[in-house]
């Protein structure tokens, strides 16, 4: 419990950030139980100020906007992690694959460069905006922009930490390659990929909120914060509460992932703070 | 040094190969229509098939390919499939919107957060520090478009100091081509100056902890001189890293800034070009931001050499 | 090439500040704001050629530029515009027209029966009810500079409706040299003879396109009226601004940076109307009407019980009203053609009378057939109307036990997905959302979404005998009371048949500036002449 206590006090960036976004997770697992239908629509009720019957008021639809603001908290928190889950796993994979085997480098690295270097947001408009929109293609259009960041961190580690002792001695041991990798290798990436994972989801909400102001997010029946706030942008001054509810709860839970992220950084490694950005 | 430079040089030839076949694949391999979009609601389909043909959309992909490519050699961009008019004629038009923006963007960012880093670390641990890097987040955390509104709102209908929207060429004065952009840099810039602080900060804090600075403090030299002078100098490799990297989320930024304040860039270009599925527009639009982006991290790798005699070798 | 470098290389140059001093870049004196007036309207231009695409925007800017044969006027009756007389044979199958005087086009060349004739033929190609008339025609041919025959081996009682009608495409003269061009490509110039001219220096596609007055332009002497009448230009110069933002360029209206708001969205008319500098109007008083497509190639839109059973499903209110907010603004229309036009009725409206009737659509889903499959409905998600509609009848359907399949895409890929005849699982569709003109909705005539020819006809495929036999006899009527007492006979048909659905009708008012005033109400374009600025 001291311990605990202990940690607490020294880091309460990593406390604050994860205690608010554990309680806008549990809202999000218990929608069907605290939140009724999201897509109930009466077009009679809309643009409702916040009253009894709709505790948050009701948008340009008549949806109830607190129906749809917990429920979005499940959309929104998922393709946050989907993306965040994605990037990784595929960026590891080819990160520890580039660094370790340097035949494949050269040519990752160059096509992870020629990615990077197409911008991200005009890639994610054109793959939702020439497909059907759905939630997985938005998921799929907003990691691939993040992958190349993944590879290079993944790579820059993997070079630093393959020099070391203990690796040549695996090496020359006649250790498998790959084995190598997972049981030396991997364990090293794992403190900054965690940190750059919370950036990443709090990037991927802001993405899909910058998509969906463009045309080109989730399909418009399915909650997120982010397409409720851009579908309901021309009411900022007739019906402020529209935008206000998602708008207030996706700044809370930015902030939460970026104080989280900041704080891991700070606690897991000091000199990572410098290497990452 | 000019070895480096020319290897340098050279890799960008293979990175822009990735680029260009990405792009047309994502493109080609799409639904989408132009000639029925073009054609307009009352046409029949057979025009609209009539129409395609001699727009030359029925010819197969790999022939289109290598026709852009061939032309793309050449320096020519293609046509718009809309208005006919030459892609990099209307990139030419509205380059210096996007670009008046961009670098209002930057310089603004970049002496906000610099500022705010300084200072934050100065005091570091004070209430001061953790406002300033609370403030910083909170940049962060709003959508681009949401803060757009909200300055518009403030600042153009309430107060009316500055214009609702549009662009002035600085032709026409500097100072109203200033007024067109401050809120728009303003919006655009917020994301900018939480991450740009965020660097400075640790990065000043890291040379304030280094061995020289504590001999020159307990030997009584004032500190801001030494902060501004070397602690900068120190901090400037890894801000124009973020710089570099940052022009990639810049261009991304202007194409919903130029939407809410109706800046005719190439943001907005491009954005239009994919509603209507102007193919052109948006393969050249795309190869030419990737040229600039890639263009920037060159020189932002070679000024390392300017700041890090260490490099130079 | 080397131009359009240059051009790049001048621009990112002046974007660094390093252009040459103010002033020196601009060629031409600019008109004073007083005598400019900015407007945003629905779309941006694509193109230049009003033939070549039915897209609305492009009459908009071919009624700057060019001129027309004959007209619409406010109370919509057709009156001659570039024609001064004409003479209808007794037989009735040849016209003689005869054109004013005074017209050229804006390169000094005189307009003549030279010019008149290609353009007809051009554009009887693109346009559906000029296709119907086209077998119709002897000979389009002049007779000297100022007449020109149509000779007809058939009756064509509709023949001047054709020429003065505002439903895309537009009748615009144009030189004998453009109106020569292929009907399947555009045009390369814009020069006509109308009462503006397109500045291609001040021009900038895709952002603003400026047009200015055209001083050799005789108007014709009489009060302006719709089309028609003397298109007298008072101002130097109105500019079409494209400014997609909704909430942008209702602030820039409130801030007096534009003077004219085509569409402003309807949650915005009230506060726009409470601001006393701003005046909200109506231009174009039948509106639009909603238009549902039903594909009848694949179940279970293939059945007329299933059909019949949609309308029953429908509540035309709620996939009005958050659109259109308003009963002001909005109107339930239970009439296959546009309400408050001259073929409205109420034949075999029973099924709106009642409201909907779920009970009763499950029973002739079930007499229909219907099994339960997906029913694929393409949802415009960039296009607000058709997305709030495919929402709220999505619900609908699927209270009556509909298996409601709801793709959400962008208009591009509607209209791509639409033009597929291949089942609704193999990247066809069983529905998706559109609206027609008020105009052209008002007959079963001029648009081609009235015909019923199945396969080569426009999208959805109805296929119906009677309805083209009824089409067919409208066309030929020679009086208003013959022409409506058709209608209503089409109507009992058509909501017994159902090959599409109506599903309400709207207006879309303007807003301007007070201080601009002038403004002609005109079916479907909205047109620049006749304006002042105090």
């Amino acid at each position: 419990m001291t311990r605990l206590g202990e940690f607490c006090r020294r880091n309460p960036t990593i406390v604050i950030g994860a205690m608010a976004l554990m309680a806008v997770a549990a809202l999000a697992i218990a929608a069907p139980w605290i939140a009724g239908d999201p897509m109930a629509l009466a077009p009679i009720d809309r643009l409702q100020p916040p009253s009894a019957a709709h505790w948050l008021g009701t948008d340009f639809l008549g949806r109830d906007i607190y129906d749809r603001v917990v429920y979005g908290a499940r959309i929104s928190l998922i393709v946050g992690l989907s993306v965040a889950v994605c990037s990784i796993v595929i960026g590891l994979t080819i990160g520890l694959a580039a660094g370790y085997w340097r035949g494949v480098d050269t040519l990752v690295m160059r096509i992870m460069d020629g990615l990077m270097a197409i911008p991200a947001i005009l890639l994610a408009i054109a793959m939702v905006s020439l497909n059907r929109a759905s939630v997985w293609i938005v998921i799929v259009a907003i990691t691939i922009p993040e992958v190349p960041r993944i590879v290079r961190l993944v790579r820059s580690v993997v070079l630093s930490v393959r020099t070391l002792p203990y690796i040549e001695a695996a090496v020359s041991g006649g250790s498998p390659g790959v084995k190598i990798v997972v049981r030396h290798i991997l364990p090293a990436t794992i403190n900054p990929l965690i940190v750059q994972g919370t950036y990443i989801t709090a990037s991927a909400i802001l993405t899909e909120a910058a998509l969906s102001f463009l045309g080109a997010g989730v399909p418009p029946e399915i909650p997120t914060w982010g397409n409720m706030i851009a579908q309901s942008r021309l009411f900022i001054a007739r019906a402020p509460w529209t935008i206000f509810a998602p708008g207030a709860t996706l700044a809370l839970v930015i902030l939460s992932v970026n104080l989280l992220g900041d704080g891991l950084r700070d606690f897991l490694d000091v000199r990572l703070a410098r290497r990452m950005v | 040094m000019t070895g480096t430079i020319a290897r340098r040089l050279a890799s960008i030839v293979p990175v822009m190969c990735i680029v260009a076949i990405c792009v047309f694949l994502l493109l080609h391999f799409a639904p989408g229509d132009p000639a029925a979009i073009m054609a307009g609601d009352n046409a029949t389909p057979a025009n609209i098939a009539a129409i395609r043909a001699k727009l030359g959309l029925d010819q197969p992909v790999w022939l289109q390919f290598l026709v852009w490519v061939h032309n793309l050699l050449r320096g020519d961009l293609g046509t718009s499939l809309f208005w006919g008019e030459g892609v990099m004629t209307l990139i030419g038009q509205r380059a210096e919107p996007t670009i008046s923006l961009a670098l209002t963007t930057i310089t603004f960012a970049v002496v906000v957060a610099v500022t705010l880093g300084v200072v934050a670390a100065a005091k570091v641990g004070s209430l001061l520090d953790r406002a300033v890097m609370g403030f910083a987040v909170m940049g962060f955390s709003v959508p681009v478009f949401v803060v757009g509104y909200l300055l518009i709102f403030v600042f153009a209908i309430i107060l009316k100091w500055l214009p609702v929207q549009g662009y002035t060429p600085i032709a026409e004065g500097v100072l109203p081509w200033l007024r067109n952009l401050i809120l728009p840099s303003f919006a655009l810039g917020m994301a900018y100056v939480a991450l740009i602080a965020r660097i400075t900060r640790a990065t000043m804090l890291d040379v304030l902890a280094e061995d020289y600075m504590r001999t020159a403090k307990a030997k009584g030299v004032a500190t801001r001189p030494m902060l501004l002078k070397h602690a900068l100098k120190n901090a400037a490799v890894p801000i124009v890293t973020v710089i570099g990297n940052g022009v990639a989320l810049l261009i991304g930024g202007v194409v919903i800034t130029e939407t809410v304040f109706n800046i005719p860039g190439v943001g907005r270009l491009v954005v239009d070009a994919i509603a209507r599925r102007d193919y052109p527009i948006i393969q050249g639009v795309i190869m030419v931001f990737s040229g600039v982006y890639v263009l920037v991290n060159l020189l932002v790798d070679l000024s390392y050499t300017l700041f890090d005699p260490r490099v130079r070798g | 090439m080397n131009a359009t470098r240059r051009s790049m290389l001048r621009g990112s140059l002046a974007g660094l500040g390093l252009a040459a001093a103010p002033g020196i870049l601009h060629a031409q004196p600019r008109p004073s704001e007083r005598r400019t007036v900015r407007a945003v309207l629905q779309d941006d231009l694509p193109n230049y050629d009003p033939i070549w695409t039915t897209a609305n925007i492009v009459a908009y800017h071919g009624a700057m530029v060019y001129d027309t044969l004959f007209g619409l006027d406010a109370k919509f009756q057709i009156r001659p515009q570039m024609v001064t007389a004409w003479d209808v044979s007794a037989d009735k199958l040849t016209y003689t027209f005869e054109l004013r005087d005074g017209l050229r086009f804006s390169d000094n060349t005189p307009v003549t029966s030279a010019d008149v004739v290609p353009s007809i033929r051009r554009w009887m190609v693109r346009s559906g009810p000029g296709q119907i008339l086209a077998p119709r025609v002897r000979d389009i041919s002049p007779k000297d500079d100022k007449t020109f025959v149509v000779a007809l081996s058939e009756r064509f009682p509709l023949l001047l409706d054709l020429f003065a009608t505002t439903t895309t495409p537009v009748l615009f003269i144009m030189r004998k040299r453009e109106a020569e061009t292929d009907p399947m490509q555009k045009i390369d110039q814009v020069v006509g003879s109308g009462p503006f001219t397109l500045n291609q220096d001040e021009t900038r596609v895709g952002s603003r396109y400026v047009y200015d007055r055209n001083p050799t332009y005789v108007p014709r002497d009489e009060p302006a009226s719709g089309m028609t009448g003397g298109k007298l230009v008072k101002l130097d110069r109105t500019i079409f601004v494209n400014m997609p933002d909704a909430q942008t360029a209702v602030a820039a209206l409130e801030a007096g940076e534009i003077d004219f708001y085509e569409i402003p969205p309807a949650d915005l008319l009230d506060q726009l109307q409470d601001n006393p500098d701003i005046i909200v109007e109506n231009l174009s008083e039948l509106g639009w009407v909603g238009y549902i497509a039903l594909n009848w190639l694949y179940p279970p839109f293939d059945n007329i019980k299933c059909r019949q059973a949609l309308l029953h499903v429908m509540n035309q209110a709620d996939m009005l009203r958050p659109t259109f907010v308003s009963p002001k603004w909005y109107r339930t229309c239970p009439s296959y053609f546009t309400c408050g036009s001259a073929m409205d009725n109420d034949a075999n409206t029973d099924w709106f009378r009642s409201g909907p009737d779920i009970p009763l659509a499950k029973q002739l889903l079930k007499e229909g057939g219907y099994d339960g499959r997906p029913i694929v409905m393409l949802q415009a998600t960039n296009i607000l109307y058709m997305s709030n509609a495919a929402t709220v009848l999505a619900q609908e359907m699927r209270n009556a036990g509909m298996n409601v399949d709801l793709q959400p895409m962008d208009w591009a890929n509607v209209v791509q997905r639409r033009a597929s005849q291949n089942p609704p699982d193999k990247g066809g569709w069983n529905l998706f959302f559109t609206s027609c003109g008020g105009l052209g909705n008002s007959d079963p005539f001029m648009l081609a979404q009235m015909a019923s020819i199945g396969r080569k006809g426009w999208f959805g495929w109805p296929d119906d005998a009677r309805n083209e036999d009824l089409r067919a006899k409208w066309m030929m009527a020679e009086t208003l009371a013959e022409r409506k007492t058709l209608a209503v006979e089409i109507q009992e048909n058509a909501w017994n048949v159902v090959p599409h659905i109506s599903f309400g009708q709207w207006i879309q008012p303007g807003a301007h500036r007070r201080n601009v005033t002038g403004w002609l109400h005109v079916p479907g374009v909205v047109v620049f002449w006749n304006l002042e600025k105090a």
